[in-house]
């Protein structure tokens, strides 16, 4: 099914932050805005929770920690224990690089892997961009238009300095 | 048929022990390991769900199969060279190894032999524990000569003119001119190395007989000769007597290099040590004093020595004489002698400690001057060491050259007088001083014959050349010392189609016989007699070949007792101004050029100079910088007395510290025809540099600066200018740095000299065991628990540096039983020889401006903690139950990681491919040791392939392995018999005892690495402080 | 961030740029035709890399030996330069993660550049250990696999493999680091062109970036984390690099000061190879007014403190030695200086420690030429440090018997300036092919000081 969405395009960071307040003093449901680089305080605007990434890059790199750990112990004390240099069985010191090594690696790569699948990235992805300055030098903000009223979305907008404002008719991805 | 001690019947080849066939299917079945009965027939057919299979699976199984076969179709079938033994010679059992008794013709000092053969080939040469001369020993060059056998250049047919030809056709051709001159009545020369093998005597005299005027010359070109013309003098017999070092209390040798070169370096070296055993009950440590002008190996190991220039050793003799005879109560056989050329305390000394030991003291002179030896005689005498340390009724026959024959000899050639000249295991073209006149001379004699195997100076000029058969292919013997009957028997079939020297007179007496029945008649009718026990003969002869050697009465030429030949002082000829005195040497590995053609004994570092691949003019550091030459500096050499161009050579100068400053030193042995070779050693690469020099040869030969004159070959003493030429040629050094101090400017306080290596005095090791000893560092305890308890074997190895020589014996049997390959002169220049055996020759610089030299052989110590092993990233090096350091070939990458982190710095690395210079050397391989390929890096293994063979053994055997059943190859080689190999959990073993000696001390022991070889201090015979005790670093 | 912090300085980004201007600069020369020093440049590196490649081919076909290594040194040219390219490699992570965690604005110009020219000296580090190796057929022996007969996998004890793990994980890491970072740029590249194969390119690598504020907000907390890693990264590799000496028994490798000595060292050549490199680039593409007097002069500060600390740390050294007593130990650091390659020790002084010292004047830290110079001088010097710890350790240790020489051949040179060569290619490559700045970290700096000092709109 689609839906209708409105389309606020800004010139400057400020406004578009302003815009976003404005939205969301007026209880209008805030899609997603598109900025060319990351606009500090619009999160607070767009009252977005804080990443759970963090999280995730923890998990993931105590489970390098952990494998690397036992993969060392099994394979010079367990699986074929080899006398090197009188050094015993289980010399764990000598682990520690190769443990620390394999917890950064697990939880970068992870990291990211998990950031790419969570915001649905990927090569031969086509780009939904409401507005193609978007990625240059505009500010958009995108509101669900279900509920409000066209009307006081738009002044919202002009309120707040828009250069273009339109309404648009959107596949429903969701 | 000879076997090393203990080995048991494992060498029998004759007759195996079990008789009934016993087929394996393992190793570990063939030592009993497994009961084959136990085994099931067949494999367990794996049965039920392992074998179904899905449709899918088949087609795949299916699909693969399918390409397989089409990929491997398309590669060339290999090609099969696989010859079984068709007919299965008896005593051969493949992968097992054979060994056989026999005797060293390397030189002529007849050293026994245990030959080790696989499946046909001789490998590895090994001195005869049981043999009454060489005692177990063998050196450098007796285990290089095995190499001689696989040399692809030895000649394998009879030539004529230059051109090959047949047997037949030769011995016709010779007969028939041998007949001419024999109605001709015309002179006829044999001219021989000295022969110690009584039947090749006896066959050259029958062939001799036949002519009117024929004559036997014998020369050394290391000559002895005035030895025996003095105790022609006075002891009216020409004869060597046999010199017992092993009853020697005091020791004066006085330019005789006994350790190294001079006569029979091994058999005197054996009995040397026997005089220097410390630690058991009979505690013996004789005193050694040496006088000579140059770093020799036998100055490096005296206790006492004193540095003279060559012309002064008659004056010094003659004083010590004088000295003697007045403690001896007679009065001097001189009147007046000028002033001592040393402090006069110091003859005094000498003298008093030689008569205070009499009976039990030796002098001996390795001059080739007859006064210098008559002088010495009447020392010996004077000190009754005639029946004491000299034997004179069991003679040596190991050097019976007569200079004065081989002068007469060339005479007689210039005059073309002679008609025929036999040449037989001698080069006089290259080794006799006017050569080049020689050379001329032989066109004038109708006909020459040369036995040489290769074609050398000599035999290039021979009407015929009929090539004598390499020693281990032929059955002969030999009788170094009176009354010990040597048997040399053939281990493998002859290379190329040579005749021994005994089937050709043969041929040409007219009874042509093969080898074998020649010596078994000749023992029959010479031999067999002079037995001591009365048994048949077949037991007699099968008991000799067996054993390798035989005792017999002796028949020797009985020396009369002293007669008083006039003792003179030869005249010294003051040294003119501007000149040095030349000294001509002969050095460890080449001798007199005998080892010239064999890769080995060229890469063998020279135990004094560490240089390898060329010879070099020695300079006192002295001398060199007054002459502003460094080391490196190619120097002109002419002989004074405007003698030709032809007796000038340019060699490469050598900084010889010890060495008199009047003196220039020059190895012979150099500069062969042959050596040509050699190009072809090394890597080829952008950068690498040839081993041959510009003349496309080794070295340069010496010979022609040494003189022949009434009756004397002389190598020293000429005076000679040196003169620097402004090339340079960079000598291929193995040890850089010579001193154990570091350089003073760069030297810490007070660690200067490095610990390296523990010495003191005898009088301090009496006092205490202990002394010397940089405080025992007790094994500290690890910061990590210790895992690895070894409750099996664990090998271990002591060496006695006070009983080491530095021969480098062990280098060489390193190289043999391990297949370490030869890398050429410029990867020796830049620092990448290979022996896993080294030997690290320190000087340390005495007070009184002499230099002590130390001897330390350094392999892979087998650390317990390795720092070589904790670093390899892949695992190639880790560490056995045994406590062996293991380099696993096959899994190293060559990081260099190890090397970079051993501390001995003992692993060596291959930088290239190396191959052999000689296909045919690919025979002499140990099949028990893998040929390591480019970018792997190696070490001394401790042999694990002889201690694997041991345990097999004594497994098969069902006895415990003996100690010492395991001999690395430099144990068993050393002359010394310095190494002690063994299991250290075994309290009993000889090794267990070293390890609780006072003495035994570990090098860099403060590392805690613990490595598995130690050593024991090296202790000198010295007062106490005279050097030797200071060790630095306090 | 402190705004007041910084408002107190002159802009960043000179020139009062808009916005869109920065796009429209940072893309112009991907954009525009090479110009013919890009191509002059290009051609010599490419040709001075060819003669390595020529070096190594020969090298591997024919043997280690073909290098000037031994029995006793048996590393050399090799090893140095895996070292100091490793070294290099570490002022791209430490300019962008660290510098983002400290809230350095100002990197925000060079990080970009500073990242790729990390993967690309990681990439000529890594060549050596790889061509060191007597068999390096068998390099992948290395990595934890089992043998064919049984489970045979790798020696962890061993510091090389830690080394290994270190530089493979520190590769990985920096490339997904510089490849996150150019992530919207990508994207922004990818919208200014209309159609065609290139379009495709970056639409393919841009992961259909769209700018979503939603994508941002997790994007920032992905790049902090990634920082924050990548900061531990850049401490831990050179630590574990300098474990290949310190764990040793050699004297003059077995030092315990060295992991802290060689993280500085690093940073020290890092920054220094940064200058280089930026001082030619803002030259070439014309980008004086992203990268000013002003990135310079920080970074001349940088270098001048780490040069410090790197001189402090060659004392301490040498005081350590004398003051353990320990003759072995003492006489390398006394060879080091005084015996065969004293004339290398002193380059490396001079270079590293001496030179440096002229940052303390204002007038030569703005002074272009100056710094360029001075530069150069740190790099050279820190390749000799590198060449003096390894060569002076081994050729004269324990035993007096096995002392050795050392000198190169013509194949290690080559070796070394193809490593060059290698690296100078890769880098101009990114220069024409990729956005050498971070648009849209500058954007933010650009939008943040036209707040901060006002101007145009």
């Amino acid at each position: 099914m689609s839906r209708r969405i409105f389309v606020g395009v800004f010139e400057d960071e400020a406004d578009v932050i302003a815009a976003a307040d404005a939205s969301r003093a007026q209880g209008f449901a805030i899609v997603d805005a598109f900025t060319p680089y990351a606009v500090h305080g619009l999160d607070r605007a767009m009252g977005l929770k804080p990443s759970w990434l963090p999280w995730a890059c923890f998990g993931l790199g105590a489970a390098g920690l952990a494998f690397a750990t036992w993969f060392q112990f099994w394979t010079t004390a367990v699986a074929w224990p080899i006398n090197v240099g009188g050094r015993p069985w289980n010399s764990l010191p000598a682990f520690v690089p190769v443990m620390f090594e394999l917890m950064v690696l697990c939880a970068g790569v992870g990291v990211v892997v998990t950031f790419v699948i969570a915001r649905r990235l990927g090569p031969w992805r086509a780009p939904e961009i409401p507005d193609l300055r978007a990625t240059h030098d505009r500010f958009v903000l995108v509101l669900d238009g279900g509920a409000s009223d066209p009307r006081a979305v738009r002044r919202v907008f002009a309120d707040c300095r828009a250069v273009a404002i339109e309404e648009r008719d959107v596949e429903d991805r969701r | 048929m000879g076997t090393p001690a203990g080995a048991g019947d494992r060498m029998d080849p004759v007759m195996p022990k079990h008789d009934e066939k016993h087929y394996w299917k393992s190793l570990e079945e063939r030592d009993g390991a497994i009961d084959p009965a136990a085994l099931p027939e067949f494999l367990a057919v794996p049965s039920g769900a392992d074998w179904r299979t899905t449709r899918r699976g088949f087609l795949v199984a299916a699909g693969f199969g399918l390409a397989g076969t089409a990929l491997s179709s398309c590669s060339r079938a290999p090609v099969e060279r696989a010859i079984p033994f068709l007919l299965q010679p008896e005593a051969v059992t493949p992968g097992r190894a054979s060994f056989y008794a026999s005797t060293c013709a390397g030189c002529s000092a007849g050293c026994g032999l245990i030959v080790k053969s696989r499946d046909g080939r001789p490998i590895k040469l090994e001195g005869n524990p049981d043999h009454p001369v060489s005692r177990g020993g063998l050196c450098a060059v007796g285990q290089a000569s095995i190499l001689g056998l696989y040399d692809s250049q030895r000649l394998d047919a009879p030539t004529r003119e230059g051109r090959r030809t047949s047997w037949d056709e030769a011995d016709r051709a010779i007969l028939s001119s041998l007949a001419e001159i024999r109605q001709q009545r015309r002179p006829v020369r044999f001219l021989t190395s000295t022969i110690t093998s009584p039947t090749t005597r006896a066959t050259i005299d029958a062939f001799l007989a036949s002519f009117a005027d024929a004559r036997h010359v014998t020369y050394d070109s290391l000559s002895a000769s005035a030895v025996l013309d003095a105790h022609e003098r006075t002891h009216g017999a020409r004869l060597l007597p046999r010199y017992r070092f092993d009853r020697a209390e005091v020791i004066v040798g006085v330019d005789a290099d006994f350790l190294g070169t001079w006569i029979s370096p091994v058999e005197y070296t054996a009995g040397y040590r026997s005089g220097r055993t410390l630690g058991d009950a009979l505690a013996r440590m004789s005193f050694h004093a040496q006088i000579e002008s140059r770093m020799s190996l036998t100055g490096a190991k005296a206790d006492l020595r004193v540095v003279l220039a060559p012309a002064q050793y008659g004056l010094l003799m003659a004083h010590l004489a004088d000295r003697v005879a007045r403690l001896a109560g007679a009065n001097s056989p001189f009147e007046l002698l000028a002033a001592p050329p040393v402090a006069p305390a110091l003859v005094d000394t000498l003298a008093e400690r030689l008569w205070h030991a009499r009976e039990k003291s030796l002098v001996v002179c390795g001059s080739n001057e007859v006064g210098l030896q008559v002088l010495c005689n009447a020392i010996n005498h004077t000190l009754g060491a005639y029946g004491g340390t000299i034997d004179l009724d069991r003679p040596s026959f190991q050097q019976q050259g007569s200079d004065r024959q081989i002068e007469e000899l060339l005479g007689d050639l210039s005059k073309g007088s002679v008609a025929a000249l036999l040449v037989a295991g001698v080069n006089p073209v290259y080794e006799l001083p006017g050569g080049e006149a020689l050379a001329q001379h032989l066109k004038k004699v109708p006909l020459v014959i040369s036995f040489s195997s290769h074609l050398d100076e000599t035999s290039s000029l021979a009407r015929f050349v009929c090539p004598d058969r390499h020693y281990l292919e032929s059955w002969a013997d030999a009788e170094p010392v009176a009354g010990a009957l040597c048997v040399t028997q053939p281990v493998i079939g002859p290379i190329g189609g040579t005749r021994q020297l005994i089937e050709s007179l043969a041929a040409w007496s007219g009874a042509p016989k093969p080898a074998y029945e020649l010596l078994r008649e000749s023992w029959m009718t010479r031999v067999y007699p002079r037995r001591l026990a009365d048994q048949p003969f077949e037991a007699f002869w099968d008991r000799a070949v067996h054993d390798g050697f035989v005792e017999v009465a002796a028949n020797a030429p009985a020396g009369r007792t002293f007669a008083a030949a006039a003792a003179s002082v030869p005249a010294a000829a003051p040294a003119a101004a501007g000149t040095l005195a030349l000294v001509l040497y002969p050095k460890v590995a080449m001798l007199d050029g005998r080892g010239a053609l064999n890769p080995w004994l060229h890469e063998l570092p020279d135990p004094i100079t560490k240089t390898t691949w060329d010879n070099y003019a020695c300079l006192s550091p002295a001398a060199a910088s007054a002459l502003h030459v460094a080391e490196g500096d190619i120097v002109r050499i002419e002989v004074g007395g405007g003698s030709g161009p032809s007796s000038a050579i340019e060699l490469p100068a050598c900084l010889q510290p010890g060495q008199h400053d009047g003196v220039v030193a020059v190895a012979l042995g150099y500069g062969r025809m042959g050596t040509e070779r050699f190009a072809k050693v090394g890597p080829r690469w952008l950068e690498a540099r040839p081993t041959v020099g510009d003349d496309g040869r080794v070295g340069k030969n010496a010979a022609p600066l040494a003189s022949l004159s009434d009756g004397a070959l002389r190598y020293s003493g000429a005076p000679v200018r040196v003169v620097k030429t402004g090339r340079r040629r960079d000598l291929a050094v193995t040890q850089s740095h010579h001193y154990i101090a570091v350089p003073a400017h760069l030297a810490p306080a007070g660690g200067a000299r490095r610990p390296i290596v523990q010495e003191t005095t005898l009088p301090a090791y009496v006092k205490d065991p202990a002394a010397g000893s940089h405080g025992h560092h007790e094994a500290k305890e690890d910061l990590w628990p210790s895992d690895h308890s070894y409750p099996g074997r664990r090998w271990k190895m002591v060496i006695d540096l006070t009983a080491c020589t530095g021969c480098s014996a062990c280098v060489i049997a390193c190289q043999v039983e391990n297949n370490v390959p030869v890398v050429g002169r410029d990867e020796v220049r830049r620092h990448r020889e290979m022996h896993w055996m080294r030997i690290d020759r320190y000087y340390a610089d005495r007070a009184d401006g002499g230099v002590d030299v130390i001897q330390q052989p350094m392999l892979c110590q087998h650390c317990e903690n390795a720092s070589c092993e904790t670093v390899c990233p892949v695992l190639a090096t880790v560490h056995s139950e045994e406590g062996l350091n293991q380099q696993v070939y096959n899994r190293c990458v060559g990081t260099r990681y190890c090397a970079n982190n051993c501390p001995y710095k003992v692993r060596r690395f291959n930088w290239f491919d190396y191959p052999r210079e000689d296909r045919l050397q690919h025979l002499v391989l140990n099949p028990d040791v893998v040929v390591r390929s480019r970018g792997v890096m190696e070490k001394c293994s401790m042999c694990v392939q002889r201690i694997q063979d041991a345990k097999v053994e004594a497994k098969r055997q069902g006895l415990p392995l003996s100690d010492g059943a395991v001999q690395t190859a430099c144990q068993q080689s050393c002359p010394a018999k310095a190494i002690t190999f063994g299991d250290a959990n075994d309290p009993e073993s000889r090794v267990a005892r070293l390890l609780k000696d006072p003495r035994h001390f570990r090098v860099l022991e403060e590392l805690n690495v613990k490595p598995s070889v130690g050593y024991l201090t090296l202790i000198r015979n010295r007062a106490e402080g005279e050097g030797g005790g200071a060790t630095g670093h306090e | 961030m402190s705004e007041h912090a910084v408002s107190l300085r002159a802009p960043l980004i000179t020139g009062d740029k808009s916005i869109a201007q920065v796009t429209d600069d940072v893309c112009a020369p991907m954009e525009g035709r090479p110009t013919a020093l890009w191509w002059g440049a290009f051609i010599v590196a490419f040709a001075v890399m060819l003669l390595g490649v020529a070096a190594v081919s020969y090298q591997i076909a024919t043997g280690i030996g073909t290098w000037g290594v031994n029995r006793t040194v048996g590393w050399a040219f090799d090893i140095t330069n895996f070292v100091f390219w490793i070294g290099i490699g570490h002022a791209g992570t430490l300019i962008s993660a660290i510098l983002f965690l400290l809230r350095q604005r100002w990197r925000t110009s060079v990080n970009r550049a500073a990242e790729a020219m990390t993967i690309f000296a990681v990439i000529c580090a890594a060549i050596f250990p790889l061509i060191h190796m007597g068999r390096p057929w068998f390099a992948y022996w290395v990595l934890p696999l089992p043998n064919t007969r049984g489970s045979l996998w790798v020696n962890f004890r061993s510091p090389l493999l830690w080394d290994v793990f270190a530089i493979g994980t520190y590769f990985t890491i920096s490339v997904v680091f510089w490849y996150v970072g150019l992530l919207p740029d990508l994207a922004t590249v990818r919208d200014r062109i209309k159609e065609g194969a290139r379009r495709r390119i970056f639409a393919f690598f841009s992961l259909g970036w769209n700018g979503s504020y939603r994508t941002w907000h997790h994007y920032e907390a992905v790049y902090l984390l990634l920082a924050a890693l990548g900061t531990a990264l850049v401490v831990s590799v050179h630590s574990i690099v300098s474990m290949d000496f310190a764990t040793s028994l050699v004297p003059g490798w077995h030092t315990t000061i060295f992991p802290p000595y060689f993280v500085a060292g690093a940073i020290f050549s890092g920054m220094a190879m940064v200058l280089t490199l930026m001082i030619i680039a803002r030259k070439t593409m014309r980008l004086e007014n992203y990268i000013t007097i002003r990135h310079v002069e920080i970074m001349a500060k940088l270098v001048l403190t780490t040069g410090s600390i790197v001189g402090l740390a060659y004392a301490t050294e040498f005081f350590i030695a004398a003051y353990s007593n320990n003759p072995y130990e003492q006489f390398v650091f006394i060879n080091r200086a005084f015996g065969p390659f004293a004339w290398a020790y002193w380059i490396m002084v001079s270079c590293n420690v001496i030179a440096p010292q002229l940052f303390w004047f204002k007038r030569v830290r703005t002074n272009l030429a100056a710094v360029f110079v001075l530069s150069l001088f740190v790099n050279v010097g820190m390749w000799f440090e590198r060449f003096v710890l390894i060569v002076t350790s081994l050729h004269r240790d324990y035993l007096p018997s096995s002392w050795a020489d050392y000198a190169p051949t013509s194949v290690e040179l080559a070796t070394l300036a193809g490593s060059f060569g290698l690296f100078f290619t890769c880098f101009l490559l990114f220069c024409r092919f990729l956005p050498v700045i971070a648009i849209s970290e500058v954007k933010a700096v650009v939008a943040h000081d036209r707040r901060t000092f006002g101007g145009g709109r």
